[in-house]
């Protein structure tokens, strides 16, 4: 907003370039890491939701995306069509969404980040016991992407498409009457129940939104890796998405993206140099926190103001 | 706030619309591969990609492969033949997802022609398939049942163990001793269920009943209820399967605090007493059975040769992981004899395949047809060395172990892989 509309656009128009440009310039694993940075990315923007509109901290959303990355295997390797893949995955998101949702629309807080942890531990739970579903430990296997996005370059590209759209939805959900309703109940719940407006129902509506992101990242995740197991409802992989949103920025359209791309290089680059790359992540983060609060864009974003400031 | 005008407005969305458009011209064409993966060996070299976890909750299983793989190599020489082996490590840190994109790292950027590891089930099954999917041969050591059975694949091959196998033996022995009835103790999952199914399904077949099944969660602490239900139950015998770490440590612990060890015979599995577990319980160990495929004190020329070097390099006596990992090593080595240097394919695993050792750190090896060890499974007991440390040592071998116990592999793929709900009953 502070970012002049015709620098926003060629901006974007770089970024959407360099998107489209990286397959053909750079080699296959660094267009696969980009991938994985797309699909994190999109784990993050749904934790993003909540975060930075209505400050709710969710540290359990992998439980989420789990559900809608177990509704895409369990009906691969059942032999089911994508469309019976997709409407599982739907299926089982919302429902684990709901019950998420009903849990945690009369909290806030440190209550809603515990409630959420405990949600995603009892998923990850299920996953470990439910073998004959789930496979267990073992996980499921023979799991294969939808033909036209077989190809490593091509699932790129539907990742990129599918990332970009749910931008755009997020950018939209942050502009719209209810995205300003959710700040309100944001910075006083108070006085929004005053007003007349629900603050459960928004809750309610806010988490089951940001739950459809997650299962859509879910289905990615799992089509990207034709493999999975409970790990991907685990602990770390929630905490890893919280994290990601305060590197970038929470509340930012584009911190999730920058958040998930130094989170996916130190896990997946660095780690192949440095053996201690989660020493350096945390540095990393630690930094950020202290002089960087608002996370890397949130940073960016407030430097032409303040530059211009300190002009005049 | 700045006002947008119109006409900024849509200059802006005309620019976005064309920059789209270039897009998706642009890529509905294919770009070049960006990584090829195998290729023929340059300049003499084969280059091997080895996964293990060295960072996160399995770190120790992973740093003492690391260790076990470059033991071989350094005892050995880097050189078959006219080849040098070199090998790139990457970690996986325990999680499915990290060991795929660093297996994917390998092959694609690093173009190694052959993988070796991980160690947990899942990270394995994640590797085996993609590894096996670009066509490119991987040898594993981690104990799931089905990557050699249900599971097969042409491009895998298991220089290991399954987690049923070494159990078989148990179950046939513990019913030649004159026991009939038995409780077993395993964790609550896969590990866990293949590793019970070996005993049960063997202990069964043999006439033995089974009392009762206590499963654990993993990372347990207090084991007492666990106990305490199978004294309830009254068996003659008990086994006691375990991944080993912290949870075999506390369950022996709160066994011995019930005072049962002299009472109710104890069987562990390939990987209960481990050297972590002796160090941790000390004397109170002394005589503790276990059936595994690596034992430290074997009277072996090959394995105290391991050992002692293992040793004097590193100040700890090598554990299953080690061993195995230098397993993996040296089936490369003696595959790379045959192939005369190549590794392509599934011609490699063929080759490994023919690969029979007459004495290894394992005892004498040979593969059967779907790419599994058939070799010895020992009963071990704990004993002290001259030295005063403690370690295993052989008391009977039971040569010869296939993975599909006494059954025959057709009649024992009839069954559904060993869980919670079937250990072979």
């Amino acid at each position: 907003m502070t970012v002049p509309r015709w620098t926003a656009a060629a901006l974007a128009a770089a970024g959407i370039a360099a998107v489209v440009a990286a397959p053909y310039v750079l080699p296959s694993f660094a267009v696969y890491l980009l991938t994985l940075t797309f699909i994190a990315a999109l784990l993050a923007g749904s934790v993003n939701l909540l975060a930075g509109l209505a400050g709710l901290v969710s540290i359990g959303h992998a439980g989420i995306a789990a559900a809608g990355a177990y509704g895409v295997a369990w009906a691969a390797v059942h032999d089911r069509g994508i469309g019976a893949q997709l409407g599982v995955a739907a299926a089982l998101t919302l429902a684990v969404s709901v019950v998420y949702a009903l849990t945690t629309m009369r909290t806030s807080g440190i209550v809603f980040l515990m409630i959420t942890l405990a949600l995603g531990m009892t998923v990850f739970g299920l996953a470990l016991k439910l073998s004959s579903v789930t496979g267990g430990q073992n996980g499921l296997t023979g799991i294969g992407r939808p033909q036209a996005v077989d190809e490593w370059w091509q699932f790129y590209f539907f990742t990129a498409a599918v990332f970009g759209l749910c931008l755009v939805a997020l950018a939209v959900i942050n502009r719209s009457p209810f995205g300003l309703m959710l700040r309100g109940i944001r910075e006083s719940p108070s006085r929004m129940t005053s007003l007349g407006y629900s603050v459960t129902t928004a809750k309610f509506v806010a988490v089951v939104l940001s739950g459809a992101f997650a299962g859509c990242a879910g289905v990615l995740l799992v089509w990207n890796s034709e493999f999975m197991s409970p790990s991907v409802a685990s602990f770390p992989r929630s905490a890893l998405a919280v994290v990601m949103v305060i590197l970038g920025g929470t509340g930012t359209l584009l911190g999730p993206l920058v958040g998930a791309g130094i989170v996916v290089a130190g896990e997946y680059w660095l780690s192949s140099y440095v053996e201690r790359w989660q020493t350096v992540l945390g540095a990393v983060f630690i930094l950020v926190v202290l002089y960087a609060p608002r996370g890397v864009v949130g940073t960016i974003a407030a430097l032409p103001r303040r530059s211009r400031k300190e002009g005049t | 706030m700045i006002p947008a005008s119109w006409t900024g407005r849509r200059r802006v969305a005309r620019l976005l619309l064309l920059v789209a458009a270039l897009a998706l011209a642009v890529s509905a064409c294919a770009p070049d591969e960006g990584g090829g993966g195998g290729g023929d060996s340059a300049g003499g070299t084969v280059k091997v990609g080895f996964i293990s976890p060295v960072t996160g909750f399995v770190a120790a299983l992973g740093t003492d492969m690391r260790r076990g793989w470059e033991m071989y190599w350094q005892q050995n020489g880097a050189k078959v033949g006219d080849v040098t082996v070199q090998t790139v490590f990457e970690d996986d840190t325990g999680d499915p997802e990290v060991a795929l994109t660093k297996a994917r790292r390998l092959v694609e950027q690093e173009q190694v022609q052959l993988v070796a590891g991980p160690i947990l089930a899942n990270t394995a099954y994640a590797v085996a398939g993609y590894v096996a999917g670009r066509g490119l041969p991987t040898l594993q050591m981690t104990g799931a049942d089905d990557l050699t059975q249900r599971k097969y694949d042409p491009h895998v091959l298991r220089v290991g163990y399954t987690s049923s196998q070494s159990n078989f033996p148990a179950g046939k022995w513990a019913y030649d001793q004159g026991h009939r009835t038995a409780v077993t103790i395993c964790p609550d999952y896969a590990f866990g269920w293949e590793s019970c199914g070996g005993f049960v399904s063997a202990f069964v077949d043999a006439g033995g009943t089974i009392k009762r099944q206590v499963w654990h969660p993993l990372g347990t602490q207090d084991f007492s209820t666990y106990v305490s239900q199978a004294r309830q139950a009254n068996p003659d015998v008990v086994f006691v399967g375990s991944a080993g770490g912290p949870d075999a440590i506390l369950f022996y612990k709160a066994w011995t605090g019930f005072g049962l060890k002299d009472k109710i015979p104890l069987v562990g599995n390939c990987c209960f007493a481990d050297q972590v577990f002796l160090r941790e319980v000390g004397d109170e160990a002394l005589g503790l059975q276990s059936f595994t495929y690596w034992v430290e004190g074997r009277d072996s020329e090959v394995v105290q040769r391991f050992v002692q070097a293992y040793e004097q390099q590193h100040n700890e006596i090598p554990s299953l992981y080690a061993a195995g990992a230098f397993m993996m090593a040296q089936v490369t080595a003696e595959a790379l004899k045959k192939t005369g240097g190549k590794i392509e394919g599934e011609e490699f695993i063929n080759a490994a395949r023919q690969v029979s050792l007459s004495d290894s750190l394992y005892g004498a090896l040979t593969f059967d047809d779907t790419n599994n060890v058939v070799g010895p499974v020992y009963q071990t007991r704990i004993a002290k060395r001259d030295d005063g440390t403690l370690w295993s040592v052989v008391e009977n071998t039971f040569p010869e172990v296939s993975q599909f116990g006494t059954e025959g592999k057709e009649a024992f793929l009839q069954h559904p892989v060993f869980s919670r709900d079937y250990t072979g009953q």
